[in-house]
């Protein structure tokens, strides 16, 4: 989306999840007995509810919180979650949208070299965490920005942050110590 | 050696024999005791098939330590159960340890990290084996031991993941930095348990060489590290003529088989794989190689390249066939009687349309599929072409030289077939996959951004949300379904309101089983020794502690008192585990008020430095001093001091005197207790 320094990398935001509230209490049984792509789990006390148009899945609580996740987009994820707040409204609830907030982003992004694992761990020891008997990718994490980053051996690397803002200055922060560790230009 | 006098004959001559634990008069033959208790060291069989001695090791720090009192007193509070904690967390490492066959030094290293993380408070809300699994494997990676978190999960019974989680917590807030994992620590350890024999080192030698190589190949950035030994072993056992098989390797070096064949495979694209084994060994190769994962994309991207070249290929291929049929037509026209007016018209056409449609097919079914289509398409040319002739009854010319070229051929008579069924079937492919795509845009434009507010009915598309509800008989057909899917659900709701029923009427209902607070009356005392006092009687940290003596020390020392219980109360609490013989000493320590305190703080560096001794010395020292005091303060505080421990204490300082002679040290460390202070010093001497 926002290209770092003088490299474009793209950037491409695969999930954000949101959470809003309906300010009422929703009785999940007439959903899931009413709503088409409803899941009913009684076991968790929700229901997963699926919209086809902004691919979204909801969980819905029977207190009115609602968690949306599968939006490709901040803006989607806000429509996707009043279009949902419309589908309980028709079903007879007295829903209010408030509290709408964006929880995660998750974006990948993809490097034109490769990476020396190894070395990137060492030289950023106790912010990187590599353990290849775990997860083949670096984790690091980016403590202001609240951000998480895994980076694979390959030189694509997956982020996931509070918001795309943040997630794009957290790829435009790990870019150059990226670029050192990488490995011989083929 | 003074021995009792029996009580049924007044014989001295008593027979104590260790093993069976008795002691037998001689002349009357009466049992004086039965099950002495023995300072005789005991050994115990490891699972490791060595053995070792029983017994604790008592810390120099912890519960000897002297408290402070005042503020540093809620420090010794809560050092009861953090002494406890680390007591349990210690032998809980022991056993992990030794199952894991570490040292005594790892062992020391993991408790020392167990330390640091309880200081932390970071074993709150974790389980105590996850902490100590952590901590071994903490060590385990600072000392490159071959051990795998796989084999602590093993052990535990625990999620790889769920340690790993705990381990890498750990590792953080203690901010150790492990350093990584080398595959070739593991190598001495799977070559052994693959059971090579004498050959066992050059095998490993040649693994070892594998795996540089496969470092250098960058087969191992992201990779479990067990998986490329795996891979390098068997390929080292191959070369050194050994079968091992996949199975056999798999079991001992914990891979799934698909993984080690995927790392097999990967090793066979790198050049090294070239080499026979002689050269193998030799000579090493400059040039490194790529990843794996990075090659299979590179692969891909490959693929899409060739594709394109292909196809632009193919347009030049048909470039070169259409001019071909050109010319060939013109002479064929030249040449051939004119048709009839029908076909005449589309001759025409096709010239045009064939070459879209011909590009068309071929460039979307790919290259591989081209040649089978022209051929395909010249071969219904054919016999579409003699159908049609026979129909039009054209000239046997014109079929001859029809037969007769077969390639290259637009055939008039054929083509409309072609140019009717051929644009149809692209026409559509193309078409559907446009209007998909149409519709797809047009619902993305449809979604408006919106202000905040209640709801913003702008941009929903309600239509689409009415679908979304079903109407009343789908409600209804789906009602059954889902009360026939849940119906055990639901019973279990029915009789939960039930049970909350009936416990109403009998007014037993309760929301939540709560647990009974325990709910403490606030201490009231005059003088802080007074409010400790009564705090350690509340709070019964010991059970071995005999209250009632407490009080009357309290009573009996001001000053001295106070510090006394609350050593003393450590100090027994600490001691509780030892054997039985040395509470019997505890006891009489009890009974002496000051001295016993005072010689508390100087058993414990007697104690702290011989913690590795023989636990000989260690159990005959804190024995011996304080019987050496005992015996002569008995006669003044005999109100305090029960007759049970006195009697106690004789038994075993027989034993002790047999002890002491080859045991010098001790007695050196007497006179270092000794000294000056005590008068009773004096009188120490004499009773040896």
């Amino acid at each position: 989306m926002e290209p770092s320094d003088d490299v474009a990398l793209d950037i491409t935001v695969t999930n954000v999840v949101s959470v809003f509230r309906t300010r009422c209490h929703l009785n999940l049984r007439t959903i899931a007995l009413e709503g088409v792509n409803v899941i009913y789990k009684p076991e968790t006390g929700k229901v997963l509810m699926k919209l086809r148009k902004p691919r979204i899945t909801a969980s819905i609580w029977s207190s009115g919180k609602i968690i949306c996740t599968g939006a490709t987009s901040e803006e989607e994820a806000k429509i996707g979650a009043r279009r949902l707040a419309r589908c309980l409204q028709k079903l007879g609830f007295k829903v209010r949208f408030s509290d709408f907030r964006v929880v995660n982003v998750l974006a990948v992004c993809s490097m034109p070299f490769q990476i020396h694992l190894i070395q990137f761990a060492k030289n950023n020891r106790p912010i990187a965490s590599y353990e290849p008997e775990l997860h083949p990718a670096v984790t690091y994490r980016i403590k202001h920005l609240r951000a998480t980053i895994q980076i694979f051996s390959t030189g694509s690397i997956t982020i996931t942050g509070p918001n795309v803002q943040n997630v794009a200055s957290a790829v435009e922060q790990i870019y150059p110590l990226l670029h050192e560790c990488q490995k011989a230009l083929k | 050696m003074s021995s009792r006098v029996c009580q049924s004959c007044g014989c001295t001559d008593i027979d104590v024999d260790q093993a069976r634990g008795n002691a037998v008069c001689m002349s009357c033959g009466s049992v004086l005791e039965d099950n002495i208790i023995v300072s005789e060291v005991q050994f115990v069989e490891n699972s490791g098939g060595g053995s070792s001695a029983v017994g604790q090791f008592v810390s120099a720090d912890g519960p000897a330590k002297a408290p402070v009192l005042g503020s540093g007193f809620h420090t010794s509070l809560g050092k009861e159960s953090r002494a406890q904690t680390l007591q349990n967390g210690k032998r809980q490492i022991h056993n992990l340890g030794s199952q894991l066959q570490l040292n005594q030094h790892c062992l020391d290293t993991a408790f020392n990290f167990l330390k640091m993380v309880v200081s932390k408070h970071l074993t709150r809300g974790r389980k105590m084996a996850h902490v100590i699994a952590a901590c071994l494997y903490l060590v385990c990676r600072t000392e490159g031991t071959p051990h795998m978190l796989l084999d602590l999960s093993d052990l535990l019974q625990v999620n790889v993941y769920i340690l790993g989680k705990t381990f890498l917590l750990l590792a953080r807030e203690l901010c150790i930095n492990a350093p990584a994992v080398d595959p070739c620590l593991y190598i001495p350890r799977f070559a052994h348990m693959l059971e090579f024999g004498e050959k066992t080192h050059e095998v490993s030698m040649t693994a070892l060489r594998l795996l540089q190589r496969m470092k250098r190949d960058w087969m191992h950035t992201g990779r479990r590290p067990s998986g490329l030994c795996g891979a390098a072993l068997l390929v080292a056992a191959r070369m050194h003529e050994f079968r091992r098989t996949v199975k056999e390797v798999i079991s001992v070096v914990k891979v799934c088989e698909a993984t080690l064949r995927k790392r097999l495979t990967e090793f066979e694209d790198t050049p090294t794989s070239q080499l026979t084994i002689d050269e193998f060994m030799r000579v090493d190769l400059e040039q490194e190689c790529d990843p794996p994962s990075y090659t299979a994309g590179q692969k891909k991207l490959k693929m899409q390249q060739l594709e394109q070249e292909l196809a632009q290929k193919l347009d030049e291929y048909q470039g070169e066939i259409s001019v071909y049929k050109d010319e060939i037509e013109n002479e064929l026209e030249n040449s051939r009687t004119k048709l009839r007016g029908i076909y005449a018209a589309y001759a025409k056409q096709d010239l045009h349309e064939e070459f879209p449609v011909d590009t068309e097919l071929t460039g979307s079914e790919g290259a591989e599929d081209e040649e089978v289509e022209v051929a395909a398409q010249h071969l219904t040319q054919d016999f579409v072409s003699h159908l049609v002739s026979r129909d039009t009854q054209a000239d046997e010319e014109t079929e001859q030289s029809e037969s007769k070229e077969q390639l290259q051929h637009p055939e008039k008579k054929q083509v409309p077939l072609k140019s009717i069924l051929g644009p149809l079937p692209t026409v559509a492919s193309l078409g559907l996959s446009e209007s998909i795509k149409e519709c797809i845009t047009e619902q993305e434009e449809t979604d408006d951004k919106s202000d905040n507010g209640e709801l913003d009915l702008e941009g929903i598309d309600e239509e689409e949300i009415e679908k979304y509800i079903l109407n009343e008989k789908e409600v209804l057909a789906k009602t059954e379904l889902w009360m026939v899917q849940n119906a055990e659900y639901l019973r279990e709701q029915k009789e939960k309101e039930e049970r909350i029923a009936k416990e109403k009427e009998m007014g037993t209902y309760k929301e939540k089983p709560r647990k009974p607070s325990k709910r403490r009356e606030p201490i009231r005392a005059n003088t802080a020794g007074e409010a400790i006092e009564k705090m350690l009687e509340q709070k019964k940290i010991s059970s071995k502690i005999n209250y009632d003596v407490l009080r009357d020390l309290n009573s009996k020392g001001s000053d001295a008192s106070s510090p006394s219980p609350a050593e003393d109360v450590p100090v027994s609490s600490g001691r509780k585990r030892l054997t039985r013989r040395k509470k019997q000493p505890n006891k009489s320590n009890l009974g002496l008020a000051k001295p016993a305190s005072l010689m508390g703080k100087r058993l414990r560096p007697l104690i702290s430095s011989s913690p590795k001794k023989k636990s000989t010395s260690t159990q005959a020292v804190p024995v011996v001093t304080p019987l050496t005091l005992c015996e002569p303060p008995l006669p003044t505080p005999l109100p305090l001091v029960e007759s049970g421990p006195v009697s106690y204490a004789e038994p075993a300082e027989e034993e002790e005197d047999e002890e002491e002679e080859p045991e010098e040290p001790c007695v050196s460390a007497i006179q270092l207790i000794g000294g000056d202070e005590y008068g009773c010093d004096a009188e120490e001497e004499e009773a040896f």
